[in-house]
């Protein structure tokens, strides 16, 4: 059952994150928090996609124990369940998950398609047609399965912009990139050379990334050595660019929408931006934030991201003043962050009173906040007439003083 | 500057005179050069007088404060003679109880807690599923201090075994502990031949916490020590309540069954969780045990890696901007 409580946020403007946490539980922040599901450690969310469209949103979450749950964002309502456990006798643990995509591209209501990717690198894609009526009766089809590496541990995966294509990348892996259409690798990195020792540096990819939404040709890999690599297919098989960032292991990326900005979190809590036309680093998000970052998830419209990591607090950063807005303490280690943009249309569609009065009060304010801006300027040219003339009469009584004083020098004189 | 001070006296007296109205502004201005008169012990020149007229005034204070004291005892006892309440003694304030708040406090009624508390790595040493095996080892060099505070610990906790560090790197050590069924592994690092830094890792996929090791008395130091015996020591635990010093103070000391200055009662105590005030015997307290200060730099999720290692929690110099605010 959800449990809701209050809470405050300072300082944000109106928007709704959803978080997943090591317990299973789903909390939707702010304003309200809300709980779904119960703890239990078996349930570990691994990997969480969203697709936030104002018609009909779904959300796919993928836990520890082989279970895949397509989830209605606005209340918590399980659409469909299934889990991959049983399929040629594999255990949960030995192949879990490490990547989970919710197709976005035009879908008929009530169905929707998703890409798994498991640790050992099982890719399939599946389709699963939802029945309005009854939950239940929710019928699931593998239409694609085809294997990404034969070893190695896949960590992260990505799926560009026009859902046509894939990145992978790992523990042994080198980052490869997979067709969707006729799921075949079109292309895979070479390893870095050696250095000039002749040492040799392990594969091992933790986090992908595509640089912009609409070109499928670059993208950014932060590895375990505290690495980020730009690749770009078009030009060569090894990283076009590669620098350093701090001293452990990179464990989260994210692109903005300008196409060249990046946000990179890593392992002991450092959180920065780079340009990737030059690497070079923008600014840090400073904040106190002390645990491994494990997620970071850019706002659609507002210049906002998200982060959220072991030292379970949610933290809502400004972009471009990178100050933060607020942080919201979750008590659990959280996992995956993402962003329900169109907040407004689903406290509508979700006919809770409490919120809608909520919208209402915002409005309001929004409508208030002209004329008292006016206002305010006319009382700001206002103080300022006063103040020109306060100034003029300090200069008149100074000038009283100063007379004072020549008078009483001159009786000391005297 | 004293021709000035007379010159603008003259001029004051001059129009006291005449002036009424500032009149009232002289009477202010005369008490402020008293106060400046006030001689300070810091505006004397020289050492020997300053230290003479500080010690003056520091034994005037000793001595009213010790008259307020007996003041206030004699009102106690008049009070409770006469049979009314005493006047309640006031609170001083110290960091620790104007301390900043902290959301992180854990509640007693937070389900979550319990929830996250019977799921994670060290549950199953606290429910006695898994007895506790400690192994402690040390760093490459160690010498003096080093395996004095070992041996030490190894008479306080109860199931340790001392195993030589050789040459071994640490990840191959976590290795073969986890072969051998160790519930957790402490590195002492010495450093400068003086034991310097704790490192306690939990076995098989617990998290690890790094320690700065400060103001370590051995046994032999401590003054009317006692001698450890044969009983499992009692754990007394207090003021872990964040939740991550719920974290640290379950995992590290719990599954240990030591703690920092350990104590433990002479007599009619042999077992664990039975209080001595539950058996209405009356027990001496005695140190025996090694007495040391830890203060958590980093907690680790899963075993020792440095390179690749996700942190929990990390210390950062820009944390230390109040000295009120406590991480544990």
């Amino acid at each position: 059952m959800p449990r809701t409580t209050t809470l405050v946020c300072p300082g944000c403007p109106p928007l709704r994150a959803l978080t997943f946490d090591s317990l299973g539980l789903i909390k939707g922040i702010p304003q309200v928090v809300e709980r779904w599901g119960d703890p239990d450690s078996s349930k570990c969310v691994l990997a969480a996609s969203i697709d936030d469209r104002k018609k009909d949103p779904l959300l796919a979450v993928a836990r520890k124990n082989g279970e895949v749950e397509a989830v209605n964002p606005l209340n918590g309502e399980i659409h469909a369940v299934f889990s991959n456990v049983g399929e040629d006798g594999v255990q949960p643990e030995d192949d879990a998950f490490s990547g989970l995509h919710l197709f976005r591209r035009e879908r008929p209501s009530g169905s929707c398609t998703l890409l798994t990717c498991t640790s050992k690198g099982n890719a399939s894609m599946r389709s699963i047609q939802v029945e309005k009526s009854t939950s239940d009766s929710a019928s699931i089809s593998v239409t694609k399965t085809w294997k990404v590496c034969g070893s190695g541990n896949v960590l992260c995966s990505k799926v560009d912009g026009s859902e046509n294509y894939v990145v992978f990348g790992g523990k042994g892996v080198e980052v490869n990139l997979w067709d969707l259409e006729d799921s075949t690798k079109i292309w895979t990195a070479k390893p870095p050379p050696k250095n000039s020792l002749g040492i040799f540096t392990p594969t091992w990819f933790t986090c992908t990334t595509f640089q912009s939404n609409d070109d499928h040709r670059k993208f950014v890999a932060g590895t375990n050595s505290h690495q980020v690599h730009l690749y770009d297919i078009s030009a060569q098989r090894r990283p076009v660019l590669s620098f350093d960032f701090r001293e452990t292991a990179i464990k989260a990326a994210t692109e903005d929408q300008d196409g060249h900005t990046i946000y990179i979190g890593n392992g002991s809590g450092d959180l920065a931006s780079f340009d990737m036309r030059t690497g070079k680093l923008l600014g840090c998000f400073i904040g106190k934030c002390s645990g491994s970052i494990r997620s970071i998830a850019r706002h659609p419209e507002l210049p906002v991201i998200a982060s959220c990591g072991l030292d379970s607090y949610l933290r809502l950063w400004d972009i471009k003043t990178r100050q933060l807005l607020s942080a919201v303490f979750l008590k659990q280690h959280l996992t995956n962050v993402v962003f329900d943009s169109n907040i407004v249309d689903k406290e509508v569609a979700a006919q809770n009173v409490n919120e809608i009065q909520t919208t209402e009060v915002q409005t309001e304010d929004e409508m208030g906040t002209l004329p008292i801006k006016r206002k305010k300027a006319s009382k700001e040219t206002r103080e300022k007439k006063k103040r020109s003339g306060e100034s003029e009469e300090t200069i008149v009584l100074k000038s009283k003083k100063k007379s004072r004083k020549h008078k009483r020098e001159i009786g000391d004189d005297s | 500057m004293g021709g000035k001070r007379r010159n603008s006296e003259r001029g004051a007296m001059e129009e006291y005179g005449d002036d009424v109205e500032l009149d009232k502004k002289d009477k202010k201005k005369k008490m402020e050069k008293e106060k400046r008169r006030e001689i300070l012990p810091s505006m004397i020149k020289n050492k020997e007088k300053r230290s003479a007229v500080h010690a003056k005034l520091k034994h005037e204070k000793k001595v009213e404060k010790r008259k307020k004291l007996k003041a206030r005892d004699a009102e106690e006892k008049r009070a409770l003679e006469l049979g009314e309440e005493p006047l309640p003694r006031k609170i001083p304030r110290t960091i620790e109880n104007t301390r900043e708040n902290d959301e992180t406090v854990c509640k007693p009624d937070d389900e979550e807690l319990f929830a996250c508390n019977d799921t994670d790595e060290f549950s199953s040493i606290i429910k006695r599923e898994r007895t506790p095996k400690i192994l402690i080892t040390t760093s490459r060099f160690n010498s003096t201090r080093g395996p004095a505070f070992i041996s030490e610990l190894l008479e306080v906790i109860p199931n340790a075994h001392y195993y030589k560090r050789g040459t071994y790197d640490l990840k191959k050590i976590v290795e073969y502990a986890k072969k051998q069924d160790f519930t957790s592994l402490i590195v002492v690092h010495t450093k400068r031949r003086e034991p310097d830094a704790l490192l306690i890792i939990g076995l098989p996929d617990g998290p690890t916490a790094h320690f700065k090791l400060s103001r370590l008395v051995l046994r032999k130091d401590i003054k009317n020590h006692g001698n450890p015996t044969s009983h499992e020591p009692e754990l007394v635990l207090t003021n872990f309540t964040t939740r991550l010093g719920h974290h640290t103070g379950s995992y590290i000391f719990e599954t240990k069954e030591s703690k920092t200055s350990d104590s433990k009662g002479k007599k009619g105590k042999d077992g664990k969780g039975e209080k001595i005030s539950q058996q209405k015997v009356i027990a001496r307290l005695q140190e025996c045990g090694p007495r040391f200060t830890l203060k958590l730099r980093s907690l680790q999720h899963g075993t020792f890696d440095t390179k690749g290692g996700e942190y929990e929690w990390v210390h950062k110099p820009e944390m230390d901007t109040s000295r009120r605010r406590f991480f544990l």
